[in-house]
C-alpha cells in the first residue's frame, strides 16, 4: 500500500508513530478507570482511606470480594437469578417475535402492511420516558408490580429487532419458500425450517445486543421491583451504593463482579457486537 | 434508507387461493403482535397525553375510566401553564431542568465529535488487527452497566483520594476540595459538577460514534480516494476534500442520534450528580422520574413534562428521518 518513498519520509513516520501516540492516550482513558477501580477493590478500608493513596495496594487481598459473596443479609444468588431469568427470556422472546414479524413483513403481500409497519416502528420514536408512567399504571392493574413479569410483559416486542430481520430476510431468495410450498410445507413450518435456520448471524447479533441491554437495564426495574429478593443486578449494585458508603472497597467489588460477566460475553462476541452497534445506527 | 419504503406504494397481488391462504396467514399472525403493539405502545402514548391535562395520582380513588375523573380531576392546560409559567417548586425545578438538559447536550455533542471523529480517522489508517482491537477496547464502557460507570466515576472525582485529584496534584494544579457537591464551582458559567458528568457520560458513550464513524470510512470506495492521489492531491486534500464531504451525511445523522440520546441520560444524573448541587445537574428525565415515582406521586405534572420532552424529541427523529431519505450514492 505505502510506497518505498513514502517509507523514507520522515514526515510519514513522524506521522505514523502520532497516529500510534494518539490511539494509545485513547486506551489508556479509556481502560484507567477500570484498572483504578480495579487495583482499589484490592485494597483493605485503611488502605483505601490513606491520604494521599498508594495506586497499588501494598498487601492485595480478595477480602471485599468473600465479604459480598458470604454476606448471608444480600440474597445475591437471587438477584444474579432474577438478571439471569429476565436476560434469557427477553432474548428469546424478543428473537421470535422479531423474526416472525420480519418474515411475514419481508415475504408476504397484503392490504394495510406499510399501516401496519409503521405502526411498530412508532416504538423506535417514542422516549422510553413518555410511556414509562402509562406502562406502570398498567403493570399496576395487571397486579404484576413487584415481580419479574413485569420486566418481561412490556418489552416482548422490539420494533427495531423487527426492523432488521425484516431486511435480512428480504434479501433471502423465494426459491426455497416456494419450492416447500410445492412439497406442501405450511407458512409456518416454512419460517421455521427454511427461514429461521439461516439466520444464525442476525439472531446472534439482537440476541446479545437484547441480553446486554437487559442485563444493565436499570430506570424500569427501580420503578416497577420493590422488595429486596426480586432485584437485579444494577438495582442490587445501587443499594450497595448508598448502603456501604463507609465502606468503598465493598462497593469497588461488587461493580467489578457487575462488570465481569459482560465483559466475559464480549471478550469471545465482540465482532457481533460492535456490528449491530454500527447497524442499529442506519436502521 | 430502507424507511422510505413506507412512503412508496404497495404491490398487492391478486388472485389464487394459495394468494389468499398466505394472505389469512400473515393476518392472524400480527393480529396478536399488532394488538400487543396497541395496548404497550399506542395505548400508553395517548394515556400518557390525556394525563397531562388532569391531575393525576395513582394513590387517589378516581371515578371515571381508568380514575381519571373524581378526586383526579380534568385541569385543562393548567399542568403546562404551571410548567411555563408557575411559582410551585417542580414547576421552577422543570425550567431549570430544560436549561441543563439543553446545557448538557450542547456540552456532550461537539466534545463527543471532537474525539470520535479524529479517533476514527487514525483507527482507519492503521493496520487491521491494530483496528480490530482498538476499537474492541474503546467500546468497552459502552456495554458497561451505567451504574457501574457511575461508581468508577465517583471513585475518580473522589476528592482527596480520587484519581483525578491526584492528577491534580501530580501536575501541580490544586484540585477542587469537592468535584460534585459544591455549588459556588462555576467555570464560564458551567457548574463544575455539570462539567463532571459530561466527561464521565462522554467516557462512556463515545464508542458508539466511533464505530460508526470507522464503519463509514471503511465504505468509502478505496477508488475514489486513489484517483484523488493521482491527481496530485496529498493527505491533507484527500481527507478534506474526498473524505469529509462523504463523511457529512454519516455525522449529521449520528449528530441527531446523539441529541436524541443526550436528552434521555438518567442513571448518571440521578446516581452521580443526584441532580445537585443545588439542582445544577437536575434534568428533564429526573424530573419526569422524581415527579412521577419518587416524591410527588403527581403522574399529570410529570406526564406534561415528558410530551414537552417528547416534543423536541420528535422534531428531533423526523430531522433524523429525513436525513436517511435523503439518496447518497458513491
Amino acid at each position: 500500500m505505502n510506497t518505498e518513498k513514502q517509507r523514507k519520509n520522515p514526515f510519514w513516520l513522524l506521522g505514523k508513530s502520532g497516529a500510534y501516540a494518539v490511539l494509545l492516550l485513547g486506551l489508556v482513558a479509556t481502560l484507567l478507570p477500570f484498572f483504578y477501580i480495579l487495583v482499589s477493590s484490592l485494597k483493605t478500608n485503611a488502605e483505601l482511606r490513606q491520604t494521599p493513596p498508594d495506586f497499588f495496594s501494598k498487601e492485595p487481598s480478595l477480602q471485599n470480594y468473600t465479604t459480598i459473596l458470604s454476606d448471608e443479609r444480600i440474597p445475591i444468588e437471587r438477584n444474579v437469578m432474577n438478571s439471569v431469568i429476565v436476560s434469557l427470556s427477553r432474548v428469546a422472546i424478543t428473537l421470535f417475535t422479531s423474526s416472525f414479524a420480519g418474515y411475514i413483513f419481508a415475504k408476504y403481500h397484503f392490504k394495510g402492511k406499510n399501516l401496519a409497519f409503521g405502526v411498530i416502528l412508532i416504538q423506535i420514536m417514542i422516549p422510553f420516558q413518555v410511556v414509562m408512567i402509562p406502562n406502570y399504571l398498567l403493570i399496576v392493574r395487571f397486579g404484576l408490580i413487584d415481580s419479574l413479569w413485569a420486566l418481561i410483559i412490556p418489552s416482548m416486542v422490539d420494533a427495531y429487532g423487527i426492523f432488521m430481520m425484516k431486511q435480512f430476510i428480504e434479501s433471502m431468495p423465494g426459491e426455497l419458500m416456494d419450492a416447500a410450498r410445492i412439497d406442501g410445507a405450511s407458512e409456518f413450518g416454512i419460517y421455521s425450517r427454511i427461514i429461521l435456520p439461516q439466520m444464525g448471524p442476525p439472531l446472534a447479533s439482537l440476541g446479545i445486543f437484547t441480553f446486554m441491554a437487559t442485563w444493565n437495564d436499570y430506570l424500569w426495574p427501580l420503578i416497577v421491583l420493590t422488595t429486596p429478593e426480586k432485584r437485579t443486578i444494577p438495582l442490587l449494585l445501587v443499594w450497595f451504593q448508598t448502603q456501604h458508603t463507609s465502606n468503598q472497597g465493598l462497593i469497588l467489588a461488587a461493580s467489578i463482579l457487575t462488570l465481569l460477566p459482560i465483559f466475559l460475553v464480549y471478550i469471545f462476541l465482540q465482532r457481533w457486537i460492535v456490528d449491530q452497534a454500527t447497524q442499529s445506527a442506519f436502521k | 434508507m430502507e424507511i422510505s419504503s413506507l412512503f412508496k406504494k404497495e404491490v398487492v397481488s391478486d388472485g389464487g387461493k394459495l394468494m389468499a391462504k398466505q394472505r389469512r396467514f400473515a393476518y392472524t399472525s400480527l393480529t396478536p403482535i399488532l394488538l400487543y403493539m396497541g395496548l404497550f405502545t399506542l395505548f400508553p402514548i395517548l394515556f400518557a397525553v390525556v394525563m397531562g391535562f388532569f391531575s393525576y395520582s395513582p394513590i387517589r380513588d378516581g371515578t371515571g375510566f381508568l380514575d381519571l375523573g373524581g378526586a383526579n380531576p380534568f385541569v385543562g392546560i393548567k399542568n403546562y401553564i404551571e410548567l411555563f409559567t408557575g411559582t410551585g417548586k417542580p414547576a421552577e425545578v422543570f425550567r431549570l431542568a430544560v436549561k441543563n438538559t439543553f446545557l448538557f447536550t450542547a456540552l456532550v455533542l461537539p466534545l463527543n465529535l471532537v474525539i470520535t471523529l479524529p479517533l476514527a480517522v487514525i483507527l482507519e489508517s492503521v493496520g487491521e488487527r491494530f483496528k480490530t482491537l482498538f476499537r474492541a477496547i474503546y467500546f468497552l464502557p459502552t456495554i458497561s452497566s451505567s451504574v457501574a460507570v457511575v461508581i468508577i466515576w465517583e471513585y475518580m472525582y473522589a476528592p482527596g483520594w480520587g484519581l483525578l485529584s491526584l492528577m491534580f496534584k501530580a501536575i501541580g494544579l490544586v484540585p477542587p476540595k469537592s468535584w460534585l457537591s459544591d455549588p459556588s464551582m462555576v467555570y464560564f458559567g458551567i457548574p463544575l459538577a455539570m462539567i463532571c458528568v459530561v466527561v464521565a457520560h462522554v467516557w462512556q458513550d463515545f464508542g458508539y460514534n466511533l464505530v460508526i464513524f470507522v464503519a463509514a470510512l471503511q465504505s468509502i470506495p478505496r477508488t475514489l480516494r486513489e484517483a484523488a492521489r493521482v491527481d496530485g492531491a496529498n493527505v491533507w486534500q484527500e481527507f478534506w476534500l474526498v473524505v469529509v464531504p462523504l463523511l457529512r451525511r454519516t455525522v449529521l445523522l449520528t449528530s441527531v442520534l446523539t441529541v436524541i440520546s443526550s436528552l434521555q441520560v438518567f442513571v448518571i444524573f440521578q446516581l452521580l450528580s443526584r441532580g445537585g448541587p443545588q439542582n445544577q445537574t437536575q434534568t428533564m428525565v429526573l424530573s419526569i422520574y422524581e415527579n412521577a415515582f419518587r416524591f410527588a406521586n403527581n403522574l399529570g405534572l410529570a406526564s406534561a413534562m415528558s410530551m414537552i420532552l417528547f416534543i423536541i424529541i420528535l422534531i428531533l427523529t423526523v430531522t433524523q428521518f429525513r436525513i436517511l431519505r435523503t439518496e447518497w450514492e458513491y
